[in-house]
């Protein structure tokens, strides 16, 4: 079976912000509330050290497309709701989710509330029942009266909302979500399966991100992880599993390092 | 308790056919409960297409295309044929969107009913049609024009397209009035001194990256700003793999996260680095010898503390490199920089001897340098480039290429005689007088001195000003000191704001003009250079605009033009008919018409077959593809030119280490004004006198506030999501706001070493007042190791009290989101450049617990 995971050259990556953005653009994901980012493509930073010897570092990160996904195993409704497609990704069928949350609290890389647990990114958020998704382009007011718009009329004018919506089509999930459900980073399986890079990796201007079957040893990223050797996370504070740790086999690996200074 | 989706979809199939019509809007449109549907192939992205376009989200100035699915502009990429991105953008192309779909756009123009002017105070605008708004417009200037002071009209340019030479180069001089004014040196000019009074280059530097061995990034970083973002990002890693990069800066910047070695020196102390690095490559014989020449006898006699004689060194490419040692290096060692600047002494060296190694491949990258003593600081770092013959080097710095452009129709025909008389005044900024020498192009009052139009509009000096217009710029914000345009504006009897957005010098309109974005809405070009080639870039529409707003630099002109023809002042009008379709030979009839003829005419060299049928770079095949393709790029740089042929700017035609030009530009200042160069370099705060003046050298920093009432250094810093300070009222550009290091999502924060905080009591997110000699102002307090004691940094862009829902914390009642630490800086200048000082550590700080 494949194997899909990615490879993060952090060598190669900036810390920009592309990704992130970029995925934003892609999926339509709303504005952070409630503790919950929505935000599928997220970053990680640390700094280690005292002045003028600080070593930073920038994580970008996503979900992990595990093996044992704890997500999945936690998912209770049959047949579930966050599953392992052929392509070893996991994804998540929005049809189903019951908004139950067991798997955003089963994954060792999110946080119910970032903000009540101090985490800096969560891979699954939730959208509330009942809450109103890209409200800021349902709101009807105007700050100045007449003379500017508001979010619902350039949301009606547009012809969406949100109006820069990508609008596209996956038999397990929507390019807008609703309420009441989990959602998280399906690795763009709509662009995969139509041979298209995630476009999080289309978009990295340093192409630090390399998407591929991990299990191919002619894939791009199966390379460069013979090459270089990879390290996977252990959650999302940023450490990492030891050389002998299996975790629940994240398949996002990192390659080099974000620094040049030790 | 509440019906959950899996009851309500089991509640559902048991009633059969209820179930779609309970679901929400936008299911997907197979039922995934459907075998066959769920092993279907996806059927992915809806049909859309790339159209090109040009990003001025910082000054790049990015050739990119934006996606559009129906109608909608929904994703953002590089132009794939764009030879300086290579089809990236930088992160912040992607922000476009919400800045298209902007809930608070300006839809409709609109008038001031509330006479009284201030920055709370609320115009009470009302929406009125562009009939109405450009009538008005058209009357303030008709006035002006008839009680014979069409001088007293300005106009203030903001981010602008290659269609400035109309609104900008030409409208104010038809009305008869010389000011039109650019915001350009409010953020960076200080760093064009550098090349220009070294070798007559007066612009931003391209890099051979690909072949780059050493970088040394100086006070910028790349990979966040300073005008080829996706570029360096996509190269940075190169270098890191195969030389060095070594970044200047004291405060950790993304570059100095990367990079081998990071110097955090002390703000403004960049000039004593940069010399005792010149002191060290020519002590140790690592200087250019193919470009700067040698000693005669080969014997090197630059040694710490003695003179040379400049009959033994034979010079080649260069003017003055042994003046400049005996006048400013030779006493200038390491050592010493290493006490000045805070930083040691084997880093210095060290960074000296591998950039020198590395040469020709090699270069200093700085940026804006925005010091009252600036133009001397970058003076130094570009004579590095220089010294070790990186300049015109492959692998080292290069001036860059340009791309084709055609001129437009001429005034002459059509001034009046207000128009010739009136454009002849004084400008308004006070460029060229004693204190302000501005001394762009090597001439006396050469260079715009945009933030001081405020000091000048509230001192009557040169004169009053009654009309103003004023589009895509924001200096009551973006101004240091706003304050003072807060009066100026107040004070100024009639003004017109071109904008997208309600910022917060609009508050001080009495006419809003909406206006089109430029990346998406409206025709116009762009000219930009990066990766060893120039690019003409077009912008055009790729989205239905969605209000009536218009392009300021074409549309609005030709309004405006209509109208004053009416009223009895048709030589605007007449000028703007003489724009015919290049095509078709037909003259415009209308606003839009002449907004593409004018892109049409301005790109004309690029496009038609017959005027580049010999160009060495792209060659589209007319109008259609050039617009299908949206950018010409032009043929690679030739390396060595300069070297063979001289530097055909600088008065020596040599790369100056002693700057003719600059004593030449000095001394045609001073006997302006009957005086002395070294009276000039007194009153505009500068310490050198005598030859001092005309080398690079180090200037000690000068401070608003003693060390003792105001101990910490400001660092004012930029964000890499930050697009040209209109994008703070997208809510992405805050929700990865840590990709500043050191900054907090979704807030505003000044960073503060550890130690400094723990010092002063200060934790983790606690609100803070910070004060300058000027005000204060609170902000919250983040702890980090990466900004060097004494120093605090703090990030523009967030602080507004206008702009939008998103950017105020409450609009309505003009409460700030976040704090704007330009009220704090202080109005000052590296007044040879006429800069707006904003670096450097110029401002002094204290900083209590709130």
């Amino acid at each position: 079976m494949a194997k899909y995971g990615m490879v993060i050259d952090l060598h190669k990556c900036t810390g920009c912000g592309a990704c992130g953005l970029g995925c934003k653009t892609e999926n339509n994901t709303d504005d952070r509330a409630d503790g919950q980012t929505y935000n599928w493509a997220d970053y990680h930073h640390s700094a280690t050290g005292t002045f003028p010897n600080v070593n930073y570092q920038t994580l970008p990160v996503l979900c992990n497309h595990c093996t044992d996904a704890p997500c999945v195993s936690a998912c209770p409704v049959t047949p579930k709701a966050m599953h392992k497609n052929a392509k070893g990704m996991t994804i998540h069928n929005e049809e189903r989710c019951i908004g139950c949350r067991a798997c955003q609290s089963a994954c060792p890389y999110s946080s119910m509330d970032i903000e009540r647990d101090n985490a800096q990114y969560s891979v699954i958020s939730f959208n509330d029942f009942g809450k109103v998704i890209h409200a800021a382009y349902q709101d009807n007011t105007e700050i100045i009266k007449g003379c500017t718009t508001s979010g619902a009329e350039i949301a009606k004018k547009g012809g969406a909302t949100p109006p820069h919506a990508t609008k596209y089509d996956h038999p397990d999930y929507n390019s807008v979500r609703g309420d009441g459900v989990v959602e998280k980073c399906i690795l763009c399986d709509h662009r995969i399966e139509n041979g298209m890079q995630p476009y999080c990796t289309d978009v990295c201007p340093s192409t630090a991100r390399i998407a591929g079957d991990l299990d191919n040893p002619n894939s791009d990223a199966a390379k460069l992880l013979k090459q270089y050797g990879g390290r996977r996370l252990k959650n999302n504070k940023g450490e990492f599993l030891a050389a002998n740790e299996k975790g629940v086999g994240p398949n996002v690996y990192y390659i080099r390092n974000y620094s040049m200074r030790k | 308790m509440r019906l959950t989706r899996r009851s309500f979809i089991q509640a559902s199939a048991a009633t059969g056919g209820a179930l779609l019509a309970g679901c929400a809007a936008g299911k997907p449109a197979t039922n995934a409960m459907d075998k066959a549907a769920a092993t279907a192939k996806p059927k992915g992205e809806d049909a859309g297409k790339w159209i090109a376009n040009t990003c001025q989200g910082c000054t790049t100035w990015c050739p990119i295309e934006i996606f559009v699915q129906n109608g909608r502009a929904v994703k953002v990429r590089g132009n794939q044929l764009s030879k300086a991105n290579s089809g990236y953008v930088c992160p912040r192309g992607h922000l476009i969107l919400q800045q298209i779909y902007d809930p608070d756009r300006i839809k409709t123009p609109m008038k001031r009913t509330n006479p009284q002017k201030g920055r709370n105070i609320d115009p009470k605008f009302v929406p009125i049609s562009w009939d109405e708004a450009m009538d008005t417009v058209a009357d303030q200037i008709i006035e002006l024009r008839k009680n014979n002071e069409s001088h007293k009209f300005l106009l203030m340019r903001g981010r602008y397209s290659d269609q400035n030479g109309i609104l900008y180069g030409n409208i104010p001089k038809m009305i008869g009035s010389p000011n039109n004014i650019s915001h350009s040196s409010i953020c960076a000019e200080v760093e064009k001194m550098g090349a220009y009074y070294t070798e007559g280059y007066f612009g931003y530097r391209d890099y051979d990256l690909d072949n780059m061995k050493y970088l040394i990034v100086w006070a910028c970083d790349p990979i966040s700003s300073n005008r080829q973002v996706p570029n360096a990002i996509r190269k940075l890693n190169k270098i890191l793999e195969n030389g060095t990069v070594a970044a200047i800066d004291p405060r950790m910047s993304n570059t100095a996260a990367k990079a081998h070695e990071w110097m955090p020196i002390t703000p403004a102390t960049d000039g004593a680095v940069a010399i005792a690095m010149a002191h060290h490559i020519l002590v140790n014989g690592l200087w250019s010898k193919e470009f700067c020449g040698d000693f005669n006898d080969g014997r090197n006699r630059f040694i710490k503390g003695q003179t040379v004689s400049e009959n033994d060194f034979n010079e080649k490419n260069t003017n003055g490199l042994v003046k400049w040692w005996n006048i400013a290096l030779k006493d200038a060692d390491p050592s010493w920089a290493a006490k000045e600047a805070g930083v040691e002494q084997a880093q210095i060296e060290r960074i000296a001897t591998g950039f020198a190694k590395a040469a020709p491949n090699c270069g200093v990258w700085y940026g804006p340098n925005m010091q009252p003593r600036g133009t001397y600081a970058v003076m130094a770092m570009h004579a590095l480039n220089g010294l070790v013959g990186a300049t015109d080097s492959v692998g080292g710095v290069i001036t860059g290429m340009g791309a084709p452009s055609s001129g437009y129709p001429k005034i002459d025909a059509h001034q009046d005689e207000i128009s010739k008389k009136g454009s002849k005044n004084t400008k308004i900024d006070q460029r060229g007088y004693l204190n302000m020498p501005a001394l762009k192009g090597g001439k006396s009052g050469g260079g715009v001195v945009a933030n001081n139009v405020a000091n000048a509009i509230l001192a009557n000096d040169p004169y009053d000003i009654k009309v103003a217009i004023g589009y895509f710029n924001n200096f009551n914000f973006s101004g240091t000191e706003g304050q003072r345009w807060d009066k100026a504006m107040a004070k100024v009897p009639f003004f017109a704001h071109i904008v997208p957005m309600f910022s917060e010098m609009t508050y001080f309109a009495d006419i809003v003009l909406p206006s089109t974005l430029h990346h998406s809405e409206q025709w116009s070009s762009v000219r930009s250079k990066a990766n060893l080639h120039g690019h003409v870039s077009i912008q055009q529409p790729v989205i239905d605009r969605m209000f009536d707003v218009h392009a300021p630099e074409t549309e609005i002109v030709w309004m405006l033009a209509e109208k004053l023809a009416l009223k009895g002042f048709p030589n605007i009008l007449n000028w703007l008919k003489d724009f015919k379709d290049p095509e078709t030979g037909k003259a415009p009839t209308n606003a839009a018409e002449f907004g593409l003829y004018a892109v049409k005419i301005r790109t004309h060299k690029a496009w038609d077959p017959a005027l580049n049928k010999d160009y060495k770079g792209d060659r589209p095949s007319g109008w259609k593809e050039f617009v299908e393709k949206g950018i010409v790029n032009s043929p690679k740089y030739e390396f060595g030119k300069k070297w063979k042929d001289g530097f055909s700017k600088t008065v020596t035609k040599k790369f100056e280490f002693y700057s003719e030009t600059l004593k030449k530009a000095l001394e045609g200042h001073a006997e302006k004004h009957k005086t002395t160069v070294d009276n000039v370099l007194t009153v505009t705060n500068y310490e050198a006198r005598g030859e001092l003046a005309f080398v690079p050298h180090y200037e000690t920093p000068k401070r608003h506030g003693s060390r003792s009432a105001y101990p910490f250094d400001l660092i004012d810093m930029k964000s890499r999501h930050n697009r040209e300070g209109r994008s703070a009222n997208t809510t992405w550009s805050y929700t990865f706001k840590s990709c500043d290091p050191g900054d907090v999502n979704e807030q505003d924060v000044i960073q503060i070493n550890p130690a400094d905080a723990r010092r002063l009591g200060i934790n983790e997110g606690d609100m803070v007042k910070v004060t300058s000699v000027l005000s204060s102002l609170k902000v919250r307090a983040r702890l980090w190791e990466g900004v060097r004691p004494g120093c605090a940094a703090k990030c523009f862009g967030q602080g507004h009290h206008a702009m939008g829902r998103v950017a105020a914390k409450d609009f309505a009642n003009a409460v700030p989101r976040g704090a704007n630490f330009n009220e704090i800086m202080p109005d000052d200048y590296d007044r040879l450049s006429g800069s707006t000082a904003r670096n450097g550590g110029f401002t002094g700080v204290r900083i209590e617990k709130a």
